[in-house]
């Protein structure tokens, strides 16, 4: 009996035992291949040229890549990323980020040093370039020119790392021809267009006359026509997308989207937007406008489903918000019918003769971007992939589909859909299957290279057209106007140093101005909306004042800004 | 429970002791190799809290910086309000959380409708299987003051006069994030005391009703009683958790009017730490963490051992 | 209270006694008095609220789940859904992934549970025999698990190092022994009569025999207890599929599907730029498909809590003993 007890508690340890050095074993076989993979590395490299011409005779390469952004996965058999892979011969597995933060995942990778061939590092790209996980896509772009031409000599030297080399491309913002301008998807006052019908399509310039003609047409009309009351105006805080509460106040002083600071145009120096004149105005009016029951009472207090709820009833005459951050209410909204509750972007200043600037062209960002990683063992096959992505017939692929499936073409060229297409086009479980828009590799934005149509079809001119609801196309007559960008001033040329946001994005509390703007952003994020409700305006107003300038470190951190901007200037001039 | 004779025996006769244990000592050891290897070999990345870690250079090329993270913590008073809200919720939960399950455990397993039991015990952990997003939803709809079911109710019985924004008010916070708790895990958190409930001889029962004891009688006399012990070793454990109060609930109900009192530890790293690239902050504050809970269960274990009842170690 | 006593009948001829006994208890029962019957509608009125609260967030999540995805954008569904379609679960089961999800959900759910109960239920055993001279240590080696943590790098590489990343056995080796688990099962075995395992001592029976024989039977209302929450838990976790194996679409699981939708909206969008955000925002879930996700893979572990809810009858235990 002894016996069978002690032979089985040892085989019971035996057998854990296994398990654990069979792991162990393994683990020693996984390191081998890595040095493996590693030593080939070189071979790889040095015979790409025979490798790139073995894929175009059938072999179709995988590629792998890992985007530290939330994104959608493709179907293993998506139809146009199969229709690409024969094309060119290779196709590339794509894996986004889920449930952590693009730090931490980044973070994790590095720690284990193995990543997959394409990387886009999001927040976390400093800390991939700083750990040598990418490879100098310059010491290897010579032969793939779409890949070298994607920017200019000056872009690239925006984004070439310290040491000379440029790590990444960044995929967005760079326009081919024009932009096409039909939609404003940046940050605007909205305002309904039953809203501007109802006051007879007035001319609206400032933040009072704004809020005059919500006030009016809100004493007129207290209800939607199903009885529901309306609402004067939403104010979203929900994390990081408080900026729909907090970075009016630049916008309102006539300066473009820094995000992080406004730029003195003629002394470069980064001035901070959250305490100036205009922003004790701007949030003295927003208290008035809660104390007059004009702002919704729980708007301190909704997330985004909820913001995205209220807006969706048709119910809210007016916010400030970025259009690609309010787009799916719209959708809704059009869906009950309810076309003259959708919105139009104002150009709202504090004072009247202030020139807004609330629509610019898109913008380098610098910072972020796809990299190739140490892990890849076939670069130059990868920078081919990268070059063949930007392959005119390619990119209309990406971007518009295949033809007679995703789009069809009329005797002049020009690309349109039918109404299933249109359909099929936003229905996800159908994109996933047959759409392959390879969104985080580089792109072009505004025309197709035909010169004919725009970019993507969200962008070209007739579609857009096609899907204008009725009460926006009256308001756009009144006003004299035929897209939304047309509402506001025409975009100006970028400064050099435009964005600044590019650079605060990469900020960490390591340094003392990174440390004061999450502080910033934490004091703001409570304060501001105390400000708002409060029944003491200016003695709130001074608390904020009081803990802001106690909590935060503006000097160091616009210090760090006008060196940026300096920075910046310099390379734009070429030293 | 425990022997109080075991330490003196195990000195006098430990080699026949030994000889007696030797398969309880054999089966031991996989379990304590396993242990080190997937619980305690991990515990050397507590290095990471001194230094200023940089994957790059790992574990053991990063730059020392000695207790500079622990200073950057403790001499911010926005970390030291923090501590104040995760305690608060923590305990918050565990009382409510505890007493909740336990009536319902009791309230069930006095539940006369055989077919309901079993249903009503099926429903009522079906809340914990929903996403906080989900449930989160769901309490922003029932508190909303736009025909949210307790503001209605509170005017309609003229509590109030108009509706109240509990969500906007400090004051409110950690009573919603424990009700939220509750409302989630009521039912899953009751089912271990189910169980014990039905380790408690019928005989108890049986004895009692035929001395005539009511139900109520019945349940402080017997069924209190017999889940005492699994009481004592839930709580001493929990007292180790109330540092871990959660990160979702707060992040998802909490707003910028009360970030004064919605902020956990939890968040706190999160925003300082991790999405700064910093990694050893996290390890900081974790490492804090753990040791107020070791604290806490050895000082809960000890009382438990001394006042007789069921304990850990 | 009647079939509070009934037995299953598999287990019947261990515990005749008690369902004599229960007999006796009918008889008497019957004559209810006044305080057990206000005790019982109020009970009841409890338990009808409560399972009322307890119900609506599933059901909304139904109804939602059912409702058109952008008409769901108002909010304002309750029980119905307003716009009625199958295209949300249509959308989360044409994910391809989705069939080998649900084979690795349920081998790692089934493969999982029943090696960590056992194994967890064997260590609980040796920490509750009573002369047992390491039992403090090692109870102490094993408390201490549960309040600390190398943090998420050391962790993934130390799992690295032994060869568990884009392995099948990563969902398995590092929750095989739950400290927690342990000790609920360690506060049941402490509760039974020790005689039990003396007089098996004494007839010659080893550690393993009375484990296996005696001890472990006896303890089903808690094993199935541990095994409900290890199976709930195996089912759930996402993270490890996630960080281990992300690579290998061979081992997906369900809940990892299912995050991978869900965190198109949940993640914080710190750091991306307007215009990466632009470049994702066709991409956001929407509410109705999160419900259809949350209900497809909600289901399948709902359904297991009555099939172990035989378990929980008392008498059980205690029937063996009286033997």
């Amino acid at each position: 009996m002894k016996k069978i007890k002690s032979i089985a508690a040892l085989s019971l340890a035996f057998l854990m035992m296994a398990g654990m050095a069979g792991c162990a074993n393994t683990s020693g076989g996984d390191g081998s291949d890595g040095n493996a993979a590693a030593g080939g590395e070189a071979g790889t490299t040095a015979a790409a040229g025979g490798d790139t011409g073995a894929a175009s005779s059938g072999e179709i390469k995988e590629f792998t890549a890992f985007f530290a952004v939330p994104g959608n996965e493709l179907n293993s058999d998506n139809r146009v990323q199969n229709a690409i892979a024969e094309k060119i011969g290779a196709k590339c597995k794509e894996t986004w980020l889920t449930g952590q933060t693009a730090e931490e995942a980044i973070g994790v990778m590095i720690a284990g040093g193995e990543y997959t061939d394409f990387i886009v590092g999001s927040s976390g790209s400093t800390t991939l370039i700083d750990a040598g996980a990418l490879i100098p896509i310059d010491q290897y772009w010579d032969n793939y020119p779409n890949v070298k031409n994607f920017y200019s000599e000056a872009e690239w030297n925006q984004i070439r790392n310290e040491d000379g080399h440029v790590y990444i491309i960044p995929q967005f913002g760079n326009v081919y021809m024009y932009d096409t301008g039909t939609i404003h998807n940046d940050e605007a006052f909205w305002i309904q267009t039953r809203v501007l019908e109802w006051a007879g399509y007035p001319k609206i310039e400032t933040l009072d006359e704004y809020f005059d003609v919500i006030e009016r047409y809100l004493e007129a009309n207290p209800t939607m026509e199903d009885g529901t009351p309306n609402i004067g105006y939403e104010i979203l805080t929900d994390d990081w997308r408080y900026f729909c509460l907090e970075n009016a106040p630049f916008f309102l002083d006539g300066y473009p989207n820094d995000g992080c600071c406004i730029v003195d145009e003629t002394t470069h120096q980064a001035i901070d937007y959250n305490t100036t004149p205009t922003a004790k105005r701007y949030f003295q009016k927003l208290n008035e406008e809660y104390k007059k029951g004009i702002i919704d009472p729980e708007t301190f207090t909704l997330n985004y489903d909820q913001y995205i709820a209220k807006l969706s009833s048709g119910r809210v005459c007016g916010m400030v918000d970025q259009h690609w951050n309010f787009q799916d209410a719209e959708n809704a909204i059009k869906q009950q019918g309810l076309d003259n509750c959708t919105y139009v972007p104002v150009g709202v200043v504090i004072d009247k003769g202030i020139e807004e600037r609330y629509h610019s062209e898109s913008a380098l960002d610098a910072t972020g971007g796809i990299g190739i990683t140490v892990s890849c063992d076939d670069v130059e096959g990868a920078m081919k992939f990268l070059n063949d992505l930007l392959d005119p017939e390619i990119l209309t692929l990406r971007n518009w589909g295949q033809e007679g499936v995703d789009y069809l073409v009329d005797e002049n060229g020009l690309f349109y859909r039918n109404e299933e297409m249109r359909k099929n086009a936003v229905d996800q479980a159908y994109l996933n299957a047959n759409m392959c828009p390879y969104s985080y590799f580089p792109n072009y934005e505004g025309m197709n290279h035909d010169g004919i149509n725009a970019c993507n079809a969200n962008n070209q001119p007739s579609e857009f057209f096609e899907a204008l609801p009725e009460p926006v196309k009256k308001c756009f007559e009144a006003y004299g106007v035929q897209t939304y960008t047309q509402m506001l001033n025409p975009s100006k040329e970028n400064s050099p140093w435009f964005p600044m946001w590019s650079y605060s994005n990469a900020f960490t509390t390591e340094t003392p101005w990174g440390l004061a703007k999450v502080n910033m952003d934490e004091v703001k994020h409570e304060y501001l909306p105390k400000v708002v409700i409060s029944e003491d305006f200016e003695t709130a107003w001074n608390e904020y004042l009081t803990v802001y300038n106690d909590r935060c470190d503006t000097e160091a951190y616009l210090n760090a800004l006008t060196e940026e901007v300096q920075r910046r200037i310099a390379i734009a001039e070429g030293n | 429970m425990g022997n109080p004779f075991n330490a003196e025996k195990k000195q006098t006769i430990s080699l026949k002791q030994f000889k007696n244990q030797k398969v309880l000592i054999l089966l031991s050891i996989p379990f304590i190799i396993y242990v080190i290897i997937f619980c305690y070999v991990p515990l050397g990345g507590w290095l990471m809290a001194f230094q200023n870690y940089k994957p790059k250079n790992g574990l053991l090329h990063s730059q020392f910086v000695g207790f500079d993270k622990f200073e950057f913590l403790f001499s911010n008073d926005q970390f030291l309000k923090v501590i104040r809200n995760t305690l608060a919720m923590g305990v918050i939960n565990l009382v409510l959380g505890t007493v909740t399950a336990i009536l319902f455990a009791i309230l069930l397993s006095e539940f006369r409708f055989n077919r309901g039991k079993k249903l009503v015990q099926t429903i009522s952990y079906l809340p914990h299987f929903l996403s906080w997003v989900i449930v989160t939803g769901i309490v922003f709809d029932v508190l909303s003051t736009e025909n949210g079911i307790v503001n209605e109710l509170l005017v309609n019985l003229h509590i109030i006069d108009k509706p109240f924004n509990f969500l906007a008010d400090p004051k409110w916070f950690w009573w919603i994030v424990g009700f939220a708790n509750v409302w989630k895990e009521t039912g899953w958190n009751s089912i271990i005391y189910l169980a014990a409930i039905t380790s408690i001889s019928p005989d108890l029962y049986e004895a009692a009703s035929i001395d005539g004891a009511g139900r109520l009688a019945k349940i402080w006399h017997i069924t209190l009683p017999g889940i005492k012990p699994t009481f004592f070793i839930l709580l001493i454990m929990n007292i180790g958790n109330v540092l871990n109060a959660g990160f979702e609930v707060q992040y998802l109900l909490g707003n910028g009017l009360v970030q004064s009192v919605s902020q956990t530890i939890d968040i706190y790293v999160l925003k300082y730490g991790i999405s700064q690239a910093d990694y050893s902050l996290g390890t900081a504050a974790g490492i804090f963490k753990s040791v107020v809970s070791l604290i806490l269960i050895v000082i809960a274990n000890q009382l438990a051992k001394k006042m007789g009842e069921e304990h850990l170690f | 209270m009647t079939n509070k006593y009934k037995v299953p009948p598999q287990i019947e001829h261990n515990v005749k006694s008690v369902k004599d006994i229960g007999k006796g208890k009918n008889a008497f029962l019957s004559r209810r008095t006044t305080g057990d019957i206000i005790f019982d509608t109020v009970n009841l009125i409890i338990m009808i609220l409560f399972t009322i609260t307890m119900l609506y967030p599933l059901l909304n999540t139904v109804a939602v789940s059912f409702n058109d995805g952008t008409d769901a954008l108002r909010g304002g569904i309750h029980l119905f859904p307003r716009m009625f379609t199958w295209d949300n679960y249509k959308a989360v089961l044409s994910k391809e992934l989705m069939p080998t999800a649900a084979k690795i959900s349920v081998l790692r759910t089934v493969i999982g549970t029943v090696t960590s109960t056992f194994v967890t239920a064997l260590l609980a055993y040796v920490l509750s025999r009573k002369n047992f001279i390491f039992k403090k240590q090692l109870s102490l080696i094993y408390v201490i698990t549960m309040y600390v943590s190398g943090g998420l790098i050391p962790v993934f590489l130390v799992y690295k190092a032994l060869g568990l990343t884009n392995s099948f056995a990563v969902y398995i080796l590092p929750g095989m022994v739950s400290a927690f688990n342990m000790l609920v099962i360690r506060t049941y075995m402490n509760g039974l009569p020790e005689s039990l395992s003396e007089s098996a001592e004494i007839d010659g029976a080893g550690h393993m025999t009375i484990f296996i024989k005696i001890i472990f039977p006896l303890c089903m209302p808690v094993i199935a207890t541990v095994a409900l929450f290890t199976a709930v838990g195996q089912w759930n976790s996402w993270f490890d599929a996630m960080l281990y194996n992300r690579m290998s679409d061979n081992l997906t699981t369900l809940q990892y599907e299912l995050m991978k939708l869900l965190s198109a909206v949940t993640t914080s969008g710190k750091g991306q730029t307007a215009q990466s955000m632009e470049h994702a925002s066709g991409m956001v879930t929407p509410t109705s498909v999160r419900a259809a996700a949350t209900v497809i893979t909600s289901l399948p572990i709902i359904c297991l809590y009555p099939f172990l809810q035989k378990y929980f009858v008392a008498g059980l235990t205690i029937g063996g003993v009286k033997e």
